[in-house]
């Protein structure tokens, strides 16, 4: 009886282990022909395009969906450039209605979603369809926000229940590839959106054949067809149905001087994707992306971590590549299209907004205090090498509203200025307010806070006045931002698109918590300029509004801003590309080439 | 079997002789006194920290990152130009308390439940704790250290309940299973039969033979804690404010491939040193106490 | 017979360790977990869309009526759809499970075979050189942080050595299978060596110790025997306990770091995402199943128990 009991069990184990092995086994053959194997430092949850709320999701989303628009390849600063659309769209002179018009040769990939399996023609009903989800709250957009209030009989459409065989008034299909849009009021930036990955078109059979499982089984019209997918890598073999006319390199700003070296010249006039497959791996851990990269047959591509600053660079300004890195690489920096910035919660009457003049002067003083006692110089050469921009103000370098002569008072260190404004408006030991620092616990945040604990206590700021608030992931970090329970953040903005108004929106009134004014910054003179400036054509007039927002939020001492990271990319020479994550997502990966088939697989 | 030689600590017969014996054979083992000397020489180190008698400036930046050991910086500095000695050795303050009171902790609450299960086996005291020890084991001790950092938000003693929680199961485990295996020995029956009372039975004559098992697991618990924080650290779940190894380490997990090695040496030196000596005390102190140390010599 | 019916009796009894394992892990998550909803939400949301996306994450339904709903997808076995990407939760755990039993297993038979035969060597030479070495790479085995080694091995394999890849799962036949899991093997094993030796010798010494075994070797019995025949199969119980525990510790989260580091598909890379972003599905499935799993164990346990000590009576084990 002992032993007959027994035997199953090993036996069991071992069943069950020889089954693991088989299935684990089961993978697909490594795809033949020229992969590229790309490395971003973060994994996406979802792909569905409407979710695709993070960079790691757009880099895949735009590369298995089609967009109307894209960025060109090499122009910088950034230029729009059409992909399923055919030219930029037609204005009315009241910029109310836009007309679109799309490629008929555009084909989703074959899935069992589409009758018979095959993939069907890519129609403007599409783009509708794919507007229209944003609003349904069955699908938990988190782009919608880039349209709403703007075009005309959305709002009713979703009030109505979302239901999708019902029209949007203001999206009007005149044929299957002209759509006119019909805005509440002009948006200048609408075709910028539609160069997002949220705007991407999605297949009505697909979303509905795989319901929730679409964010992980996306079917679209792009380049690539993705084959697998988990939180380790994303697979892609090239779309056949893709047609678009041969690569121009001129048209997409090839500039023989910048680009030389890079082997780009043999693309020209070729018929891109021309690669046979694609591996996105999402690698976080530093140390590791490295090591993958360095190692020669895995990973093409790394944005070099901060600790492996020194070891490739021999000049910082200008940034020059050691030789050793010169000799095995290709390389190039860039400014991001962001910045990080520290921010006060105005809602907080011991430091914010007081409806008392005198109080809310002191309030001033104290932000000010504090942003003097920050040292960005320090905080870039700690954590960012020092090859990072600061700049006074929300509006970065990247976009062409940057104004480069503006003060640089409000990002330089003034130790005794900042101990007078707080002795002047009678702030002292007694009365500094205790301040709740949040921050997501991980070791750099924590070096920062550390860091800025000590700039703190130089102006008499007393240490254990900056309290530490430790959260295990960003989205509960971010929750405590927007539930107002942090006095002091430190954040990130990725601009959406290459225009300030993307980033003078964090300071609009009616935009205050839960919405994206995590600093509850409450101006009704700022406000007014804000939507002003809301409805005007780019040019010289609003760029002047624009200033004049900027320096309200520098007077007010809201913000402790800004940094623009420089991001140093370095790819192995047998790729012919030139990677940039910024606004671009992963629209360049259809145009990277190998020299030659890779035969050694990673 | 001679009951006798089973019970040794506390053996009704003569309670003297084998502790002297048993101090005289640690004094003898050159090892054990080094690691009892390690240990306390660390435990120094904790003390002053904690009186704030020394290493008070492991927060304070400095100018220089990155430098090179010198006179002002015994271990150099790190990235933000703080001392890495200083900060070493403030940790170790951080090590005693997370080792201590979690070995501790988890050793006493093992004993008196894994004692209790498997001595009352089969009644609803074994059932209880055997369903809470189920129940805890059967969480994933991650989801249990996050939830409990989670419902004991800012308290900064959140890692060590969890840790203590999670620990003492394996202890409790251990001692049931001696206890099963023991209670049926014939000096068990004996006491049994002179009609001593269960808690004498149990804590007197049973618990003790399991000695050595509990040592041995105080140490792994002692190591697992402060090892268990490094990971919990660099996962982001440990310590909410101060410094400790696991945050020296996992600052250095990104480091040592860019080759600044001072952040890592020093902690884990100071870890491997502290480690080492408590394992040398502990195997001199589970040779010394052994009864039979006398018959294998 | 009797055995029999006591594996039918601890599957009775596993109920109620099931339902502690869930109630626990329900509260903590449900109170205490991470909330989904501003990771879900666009960078300016409204209170509609908070509201909204609350409701359907059954955020705002009454603590009973989910637990209840969970206890009836464990009994289905249908965990729904993952909240953060919309895979069914078993297609997730059918894609994951398999790769980290595939990665560990190795790692762990070969942990605990080579501590017994390092225990046993160092056990039986007591005091010797060779204890004396054997625990000396044990005690620095152990000091040594699990990350530094994962770190380590990964510069010192994958890039300066250059055998082995330093990340990735393309495992599609046994060559690349070996390819991928050399050093996920070699590190763990490095690590829990030192941890298994010294545990290992511990039991074996106190069985050592014992008086039957002293005649025995009294007697003059070769060392081989006496090993295998009184000390190994007295030493079974810790033994077997250790082993047998550390599998559903080893499935779910002693994978994590290897997962996470090596960027391979796990299932501990999965559990612990789903811990820190509140996907509550995924978390119901991973912690349930668990608990299946240990209520498995521990019969198995019990049997083991009574087949090597049959002092260990069945009465009281089945009680147990």
């Amino acid at each position: 009886m002992r032993s007959t009991l027994i035997r199953p069990i090993p036996g069991f184990v071992l069943a069950l282990v020889v089954a693991a092995l088989l299935s684990a086994c089961g993978g697909s053959p490594p795809p033949q022909g020229k992969v590229y194997r790309h490395s971003i430092d973060g994994t996406p949850t979802s792909l569905d395009p409407a979710q695709s709320a993070t960079i790691y999701s757009s880099v895949v989303v735009v590369n298995v969906f089609d967009t109307l628009y894209r960025y060109k390849y090499l122009a910088r600063p950034y230029e729009l450039t059409p992909n399923l659309a055919l030219g930029l769209p037609e204005v009315s002179d009241d910029g109310l209605v836009y007309t679109f018009r799309i490629r008929d040769d555009a084909r989703f990939t074959d899935d069992p979603a589409f009758a018979g399996g095959i993939g069907r023609a890519v129609t403007v009903h599409d783009l509708v369809y794919s507007l229209q989800r944003h609003f349904d709250p069955a699908t938990r957009s988190r782009g919608a926000w880039l349209w709403q209030g703007r075009i005309v009989g959305m709002a009713e459409w979703a009030e109505a229940g979302a239901d999708y065989d019902r029209p949007v008034e203001g999206l009007k299909p005149i044929d299957d590839d002209t759509l006119e849009v019909h805005l509440l009021e002009p948006f200048p930036q609408l075709t910028y959106t539609f160069a997002t990955a949220f705007s991407a078109l999605v297949p009505r059979e697909a979303v509905e054949h795989h319901g929730r499982e679409f964010a992980i089984r996306p079917v679209g019209s792009g380049p690539f067809r993705l084959t697998s997918f988990d939180s380790a890598r994303a697979t892609f073999e090239a779309n056949p149905h893709f047609v678009r006319d041969p690569l121009d390199l001129a048209a997409e700003g090839f500039d023989p001087e910048r680009h030389a070296g890079l082997g780009l010249e043999s693309l020209d006039g070729g018929r891109y994707p021309f690669l046979d497959g694609l591996e996105i791996h999402f690698i976080e851990e530093n140390a590791a992306r490295w090591s993958s990269f360095a190692r020669g047959n895995e990973v093409h591509n790394v944005m070099v971590p901060n600790e492996q600053v020194d070891r490739v660079l021999a000049r910082r300004s200008p940034i020059r590549f050691t030789d050793e890195i010169e000799a095995k690489y290709h390389g190039m920096a860039g400014l991001e299209a962001g910045f990080v910035y520290g921010g006060f919660n105005m809602d907080d009457p011991r430091f914010g907004h007081h409806p008392d003049p005198d109080q809310d002067a002191a309030n001033r003083a104290f932000r000010c205090a504090v942003r003097d006692a920050f040292d960005w110089q320090a905080r870039n050469d700690t954590f960012y090498y020092g090859l990072a921009e600061v700049f006074p103000g929300v509006i970065p370098p990247v976009v062409p509203e940057f104004d480069p002569t503006l003060s640089e008072a409000s990002i330089t260190r003034d130790v005794e200025g900042a101990r007078q404004r707080l002795a002047e408006y009678g702030w002292d030991e007694a009365s500094l307010p205790t301040l709740t620092y949040g921050f997501v616990s991980a070791v750099q945040q924590r070096q920062m806070f550390e860091q800025l604990r000590a700039q703190l206590g130089d102006i008499g700021y007393p240490v254990d006045r900056l309290v530490p608030e430790t959260f295990a992931t960003f989205g509960d970090y971010y929750e405590a931002v927007k539930t107002l329970r942090v006095d002091l953040f430190y954040l990130a903005w990725t601009l959406d698109y290459p225009d300030a108004q993307n980033t003078l929106q964090l300071f609009y009134g009616p935009n205050a918590s839960p919405g994206s004014n995590n600093f509850n910054y409450r101006n009704p003179e700022f406000d007014a300029l804000y939507e002003r400036s809301r409805t005007m054509q780019p040019g010289p007039e609003r760029t002047a509004l624009y200033r004049e927002m900027n320096r309200m939020v520098i007077d007010d001492c809201v913000t402790i801003s800004g940094l623009s990271r420089t991001r140093i990319h370095l790819w192995h020479k047998d790729a012919i590309m030139v990677p940039d994550r910024e606004i671009l997502a992963g629209y360049f990966m259809r145009f990277v080439d190998l020299v030659e088939p890779d035969q050694a697989d990673g | 079997m001679n009951p006798g030689a089973d019970a040794p600590l506390t053996a009704d017969v003569d309670a003297r002789t084998p502790l002297q014996d048993a101090r005289a054979a640690f004094l003898a083992d050159r090892w054990a006194v080094t690691g009892l000397l390690t240990v306390l020489v660390c435990f120094i180190m904790a003390l002053g920290a904690w009186l704030g008698l020394w290493a008070t400036g492991w927060s304070e930046l400095g100018d220089q990152r990155w430098a090179g050991p010198s006179a002002d910086h015994w271990l150099g500095t790190n990235l933000l130009g703080q001392d890495i000695f200083q900060r070493a050795v403030a940790s170790t303050r951080t090590a005693f308390e997370v080792g201590v009171l979690v070995a501790v902790a988890s050793t006493v609450l093992g004993a008196v439940l894994g004692g209790l299960a498997g001595y009352s086996a089969g009644s609803w005291i074994d059932s209880i704790i055997l369903w809470l020890k189920g129940t805890l084991d059967a969480i994933p001790f991650y989801l249990f250290v996050a939830a409990v950092a989670f419902a004991l938000k800012g308290n900064p003693w959140a890692m060590h309940i969890a840790m203590t929680a999670t620990f003492w199961t394996t202890t409790g485990r251990l001692v049931r299973g001696e206890v099963l295996r023991l209670k049926n020995r014939e000096f068990v029956e004996a006491a049994r039969a002179l009609g001593l009372p269960h808690r004498i039975v149990l804590f007197r004559h049973i618990l003790p033979n399991t000695v050595p098992v509990l040592l041995v697991q105080a140490t792994i618990t002692f190591v697992a804690a402060i090892k268990s924080e490094v990971i919990l650290s660099f996962l982001g779940l440990g310590i909410q404010d101060g410094v400790s190894w696991g945050l020296m380490i996992a600052e250095s997990s990104q480091e040592v491939l860019a080759g600044h090695y001072m952040n890592f040496i020093a902690a884990s030196g100071f870890l491997f040193v502290l480690v080492m000596g408590f394992n040398l005390f502990a195997d001199g102190l589970q040779d010394a106490l052994d009864p039979k140390r006398a018959v294998k010599r | 017979m009797n055995t029999l019916r006591l594996v039918l009796r601890k599957l009775a009894g596993g109920i109620p360790l099931v339902l502690g394992v869930t109630l626990i892990s329900f509260v903590l998550m449900v109170y205490y977990g991470p909330d989904l909803t501003y990771t879900l939400l666009s960078k300016n949301p409204t209170a509609e869309e908070i509201a909204s996306v609350r409701a359907q994450l059954g955020y705002d339904r009454p603590f009973w009526w989910r637990y209840i709903d969970y206890l009836r997808e464990l009994v289905t076995l249908d965990f729904g759809h993952s909240f953060s990407s919309g895979e069914r939760v078993t297609s997730l755990l059918a894609r994951t499970l398999p790769v980290s039993l595939a990665l560990l297993a190795p790692g762990f038979v070969l942990g605990n075979l080579l501590g017994i035969a390092f225990g046993l060597l160092a056990a039986w030479h007591r005091g010797g050189w060779i204890d004396k070495l054997i625990m000396g790479f044990s005690v620095v085995g152990m000091s040594i942080s699990f990350l530094v080694v994962i770190v380590a091995f990964q510069a010192l394999f994958g890039v300066v050595l250059g055998w082995f890849p330093v990340r990735g799962w393309n495992v599609h036949d046994l060559p690349s299978y070996l390819y991928y899991v050399t050093v996920p093997t070699l590190a763990s094993v490095f690590v829990a060596l030192g941890y298994n030796t010294r545990f290992f010798r511990a039991v074996l010494v106190e069985e050592l110790g014992r008086d039957h075994v002293r005649t025995a070797r009294a007697f003059g019995a070769g060392p081989l025997s006496v090993m295998m025949k009184n000390v190994l199969m007295n030493a079974m119980i810790p033994i077997v306990t250790r082993v047998l525990f550390s599998i559903p510790l080893v499935v779910v989260s002693g994978s994590l770091l290897i997962e996470s580091y090596f960027g391979i598909p796990g299932i501990g890379k999965a559990t612990f995402e789903a811990i820190t972003s509140g996907d509550q599905p995924v978390l119901k499935a991973v912690v349930g199943l668990t608990a299946l799993l240990f209520v498995v164990i521990l019969i198995a346990a019990d049997v083991l128990y009574t087949w090597l000590d049959p002092r260990v009576s069945l009465d009281r084990a089945e009680a147990a």
